[in-house]
């Protein structure tokens, strides 16, 4: 294992995410089976007094969990000058088996997290506790997630070893390479513009709909889950050798340094910010019969998908303009 | 009408040294009447009005306030109840020191963002009221007994509130003084507002004005009075 201070911050905010996580989950678990908001029970009252504070404490953990994904990147990316062959985070990802399962469940996570906090905070707008058992049935099957996250974390970091041999982003994401990386890369890139361009009206279109009348919530929340994962393989497909101006180079990890002015952290912010929001539209839009959040739900749903809109519009801004400024011609 | 459902408050609990304040109080106070709680030093009479003035949540049991469950509110809507509901005059006055009388008053409307021109307004009719608007400039700390007290009373009606409630109003006030603070407490209860006190002042739980007297002692009610 290497001692990086990166790695050592990201391992013990793992832990004890994980630990406080597992701590909430206690009491959830608690709310989950006796909670009784009729009952003035000692017990009962002892739940209403404690939700505050893990609640409390579950907004921060998850607000830090949303962050340890760039700071995840930004370690993988800052620490490939010490592997053999590797030129950016995609080399260092793949030192061992553990690199990408993490990164894959670290996104998942952070969609997961953004969205219990959106409940939550539906919760906390209601005075009479409407989503308490749901949201902590959600931790509940969330919380294995977050779990295994550290798992991996640690055997993942535990197993970089600077004299590994690893692969170069090059070879990793080139049209040539078997896997999902090499299929993505392989994805041809003129129709993959058309669909970026497609999906990504769509989807703003939508959105400005939910915003404005507060319909169409379900569809605008499933255009936001489809304009994510296109925009990651349009990073892929296109808008990485854009930025490279090289159509063989697809590494989606590149874009993160410096020579090419961090723009990926915008890329991968407004895409995960998009969605996030996107789809907690439409999770709020399942509690909607529910009496007193008849009031909060309606304006929280379309605060949700202007900032949806917002993330979204900015990332095919960057795109486009981008793909513009790019000397590259498909 | 506020109705309070087998409160039991313990502080420390499930501690060895857990300390039973209220134990099992089941009550209703009617609206627009004085209601005294009467009963000696640990008894139970301030905590159980901290308890009904949602100034701290009961260990177990439930308050209704005009029909509607307040104890398992979330602390954001409590604190609403509590700004809009009760005013608070309280045994030591509690008025902050360094600033003048009418700032003492004007402070509890300050979150709710009322024009400060209007507040004034409000706050120096109210000291009016009370005969001390000549003493709006003094600082707190140079106010007399008495005005102090006044303003202390001011301080709990600037939000208008529906529900008053004093702990040992008078513990510091000679016997004039106290009987001019029943004479208030009338004029209040004349305003149609409803009065909660807790005193173990005969000239409190002895005077005309007062509707109902409930006898608290180890933190339960002996009688519950008329």
């Amino acid at each position: 294992m290497i001692l990086h201070p990166a790695i050592i911050a990201l391992l013990v905010s793992s832990i004890l995410i994980s630990s406080l996580v597992l701590y909430a989950l206690w009491y959830g678990v608690q709310i989950i089976r006796f909670w009784d908001l009729r009952s003035g029970s000692s017990l009962q009252l002892d739940l209403e007094r404690r939700t505050y504070l893990i609640s409390t404490v579950l907004a921060y953990v998850f607000g830090f969990q949303l962050i340890s994904l760039f700071l995840l990147i930004y370690t993988a990316d800052s620490l490939s000058s010490l592997f053999t062959g590797a030129m950016c985070a995609a080399g260092t990802f793949n030192v061992n088996v553990y690199g990408y399962l993490l990164l894959v469940l670290k996104v998942m996570n952070f969609l997961l997290a953004g969205l219990w906090l959106i409940i939550n905070h539906a919760d906390s707008r209601a005075y009479d506790y409407p989503l308490i058992r749901k949201k902590y049935t959600f931790l509940l099957f969330f919380a294995p997630y977050i779990v295994l996250e550290t798992v991996l974390e640690v055997l993942y970091f535990r197993g970089l070893k600077p004299d590994v041999i690893t692969s170069c982003c090059g070879s990793l994401f080139s049209v040539n390479a078997s896997g999902v990386a090499g299929d993505l890369a392989g994805l041809p890139a003129v129709p993959m513009q058309y669909a970026f361009t497609i999906v990504m009206i769509a989807t703003i279109a939508l959105g400005s709909a939910v915003a404005a009348t507060g319909r169409g919530g379900y569809a605008f929340s499933l255009a936001s889950a489809a304009a994510f994962f296109l925009g990651i393989a349009s990073l892929i497909s296109f808008i990485s050798p854009a930025i490279y101006e090289l159509p063989t180079h697809h590494c989606p990890f590149c874009v993160l340094q410096k020579e090419y002015g961090y723009i990926g952290y915008l890329f991968y912010a407004t895409l995960l910010g998009g969605a996030v929001a996107g789809m907690g539209v439409g999770v709020l839009k399942l509690f909607r019969s529910i009496p007193s959040l008849a009031d909060i739900l309606p304006s929280m749903g379309k605060r949700l998908a202007v900032l949806s809109v917002l993330f979204y519009a900015a990332a095919s801004l960057l795109t486009v303009i981008t793909v513009v400024r790019s000397n590259l011609r498909w | 009408m506020i109705e309070l459902r087998d409160i039991r408050k313990i502080f420390n609990a499930g501690k060895p040294h857990a300390l039973t304040a209220v134990d099992g109080v089941s009550l209703i106070v009617n609206d627009r009447a004085v209601t005294v709680l009467q009963g000696p030093s640990g008894s139970g009479k301030t905590t159980l009005l901290s308890v009904v003035g949602c100034m701290s949540r009961p260990t177990e049991g439930r308050i209704l306030l005009g029909g509607r469950e307040i104890t398992s509110l979330p602390e954001r809507f409590l604190t609403e109840v509590r700004r809009t509901t009760f005013g608070f005059i309280f045994q030591q006055f509690n008025l902050v020191k360094g600033i003048s009388a009418l700032e003492n008053v004007m402070l509890p409307a300050y979150p709710l963002g009322e024009h400060h021109a209007s507040l004034k307004k409000r706050a120096r009719a109210l000291l009016d009221l009370f005969g001390i608007l000549p003493r709006e400039s003094s600082k707190a700390e140079w106010l007399s007994g008495g005005e102090a007290q006044r303003t202390a009373i001011c301080r709990a009606l600037i939000n208008d509130p529906q529900i008053i409630i004093a702990d040992e109003p008078t513990a510091h006030l000679d016997t004039k003084l106290s009987h001019e603070f029943m004479d208030i407490v009338g004029r209040l209860k004349s305003e149609q507002k409803t009065v909660i006190i807790a005193s173990h002042d005969p000239l409190v739980y002895g005077s005309t004005v007062v509707d109902r007297v409930i006898m608290m002692r180890d933190g339960r009610i002996e009688a519950a009075g008329q």
